[in-house]
């Protein structure tokens, strides 16, 4: 694989261009897009790098093409990825239900923004829901959810590996403020940091004859029969619930002795962040729990963190009505430790919602 | 440096987010962390263009906030649209080149500032060199970079212009130097405190 850059190098750029930069360096070979804010940029710096590095491009006529192009494009062995936000998630659904459906290593950055319908252009995360359980299927899908341009760099580079080694449809989960805003981060080629990318391979067009000398690949979304149906669900989700242990992230501070635990994901676990540290540093004892991996769900994790430090409080916040409350519920279900939350859809926290709101909890 | 917030608000082609750029690049090549993040939403077609940047020499939390160390206003619009980002530790800066009745201003702010960059860049420099005047005036305020790195920045930014045209390098430096000084007065005198 070619070397993108020469050396490791610190750059000051906008989220979109740290996607855009990492799927370079993971070796992506073709985007499929359609413009929609706030991820309009993944495509510009696609565009304008592509040529240079013999990568290609195609502007779909909707987002429902762009995602099933990339189905198509995976099939035939192309590292191919898409990145979309909003009403765009929304009808890309449909392909990415079929990358579920047949187990297509398709990868693609959802840069959150305020919903529903069109509602504005700038920021939420309000596409938890969507994005981990999608449309008419079980939710057997990889989301990573950054909170750094690091982190989006760093995502990129293995949401490619994620979704060709497991072959499961694999998501960054970034927001609008992720996007669009400029913060410092390293950007380097991934086998100078010992991280080998999966060599892609063409899943149809096979050598050989079926019945012959080789199986048949058995690409397949509909089915005649709903045994068949049964069958092939059943199959898939015991293989998502065997792989999802080494697949899950997470991040835990202070927990040990906490009183209240602050669970939150994204860009807001870095308000929560500072806010644990304040009022660590006030005399509180609060925790913070962040998963990465909203898909699978670090449940395991999130229930010791609880056993252990005896916790009486868990505080969710987001910037949603709810959506990392719910799925946070299903997963710790059983657990007795009182729920409080703070939602604010389409708006961003900072430390001080948090701190007040911490302090009126307890 | 403890972490400092600035919003910086104007019409669109004031050149507030370009200078908002420059400075976050400036304090990036400072080794400094730093977050510059625009407004983009509907509004930023026909409404007021904001800049958030904020500095620390730590690791910076969320990408906006709710009330800024400085505010700068550099249209009447944008004084109405930034009033809800100030308090009793802003410094809430205007330009004295549009007219701003009392009650429009912040009730809360630590100083309320106004400064003539919009008359001076007419009259002593170029139109053009509004926006750099305010930008030297944020550092002037603020001392986020240092003078010398927003001169680098500067020269990085618009080095195909100073290229072909060496008068505008000039130009440009004497107008942060300017617009520097003006805030570093304004400070010191507490001028147009109207608070």
């Amino acid at each position: 694989m070619a070397r993108i850059m020469e050396e490791t190098r610190k750059a000051f750029i906008t989220g979109n261009e740290a996607v855009t930069w990492g799927a370079l360096a993971a070796g992506a070979e073709i985007m499929f897009g359609y413009p929609i804010t706030p991820q309009n940029e993944v495509m510009h710096y696609w565009t304008r790098l592509a040529p240079q590095y013999g990568k290609g491009f195609l502007q779909t006529e909707d987002e429902l093409s762009a995602g099933f192009t990339v189905c198509g494009s995976v099939q035939s062995g192309k590292k191919a990825f898409t990145a979309t936000a909003g009403p765009g998630n929304v009808l890309m659904q449909e392909p990415f239900g079929m990358a579920e459906a047949m187990r297509l290593p398709l990868f693609a950055v959802i840069q959150q923004r305020g919903g529903p319908s069109s509602g504005t252009v700038v920021y939420s995360q309000q596409e938890v829901t969507l994005t981990t359980f999608g449309g008419n299927g079980e939710g057997h899908r990889i989301v990573y959810s950054t909170a750094s341009h690091q982190e989006i760099y760093d995502y990129t580079i293995k949401g490619f590996n994620t979704a060709w080694k497991y072959r499961f449809p694999t998501f960054l989960l970034g927001d609008g403020y992720q996007a669009k805003m400029r913060e410092p981060l390293e950007m380097y080629n991934p086998e100078d940091r010992g991280i080998e990318m999966i060599d892609t391979y063409p899943l149809i067009g096979l050598p050989g004859h079926i019945g012959e000398n080789r199986e048949p690949q058995h690409l397949c979304n509909i089915y005649s029969l709903e045994e068949e149906l049964y069958e092939v669900v059943m199959r898939v989700s015991a293989e998502y619930e065997a792989i999802s242990p080494e697949l899950v992230e997470y991040e835990e501070k202070e927990c040990e002795d906490a009183d209240i635990i602050v669970l939150s994901h994204g860009v807001v676990s870095r308000a929560a962040d500072d806010a644990v540290k304040e009022l660590r540093a006030q005399g509180i004892k609060a925790g913070y729990f962040r998963p990465i991996t909203l898909r699978p769900y670090p449940q395991k994790q999130l229930r010791e963190a609880i056993a252990k430090s005896g916790a009486k409080k868990l505080l969710i916040a987001e910037s949603a009505y709810g959506q990392l409350d719910r799925l946070t519920k299903q997963e710790i279900y059983g657990e007795t430790i009182k729920i409080e939350n703070l939602f604010m859809p389409g708006v961003g926290i900072i430390d001080y919602d948090i701190i007040s709101k911490v302090k009126s909890s307890l | 440096m403890s972490l400092i917030k600035i919003a910086l608000a104007g019409e669109g082609g004031q050149g507030v987010q370009s200078i908002a750029e420059i400075l976050a690049e400036a304090a990036y090549n400072e080794n400094k962390q730093t977050i510059y993040i625009p407004n983009f939403g509907l509004e930023q077609r026909g409404g007021v263009s904001i800049a958030f940047i904020q500095f620390s020499d730590k690791r910076i939390g969320a990408p906006k906030f709710n009330k800024a160390d400085v505010v700068i206003a550099l249209s009447e619009r944008a004084v109405e649209r930034t009033t809800i980002y100030s308090d009793k530790n802003t410094l809430f800066v205007y330009d004295t080149g549009f007219k701003v009745e009392a009650e429009m201003l912040p009730q809360e702010a630590k100083k309320i500032i106004g400064i003539a960059a919009i008359d001076t860049a007419n009259q002593k420099l170029h139109p053009r060199v509004f926006n750099i005047i305010i930008m030297g005036a944020v550092i002037g305020l603020t001392n986020v970079v240092s003078f010398e790195a927003a001169k680098a920045a500067l020269e990085h930014k618009l080095a195909y212009k100073f290229e072909k045209n060496p008068d505008l390098r000039d130009l440009n430096f004497r107008a942060l130097e300017i617009g520097k000084k003006m805030a570093e007065e304004s400070l010191k005198e507490g001028v147009a405190n109207n608070a």
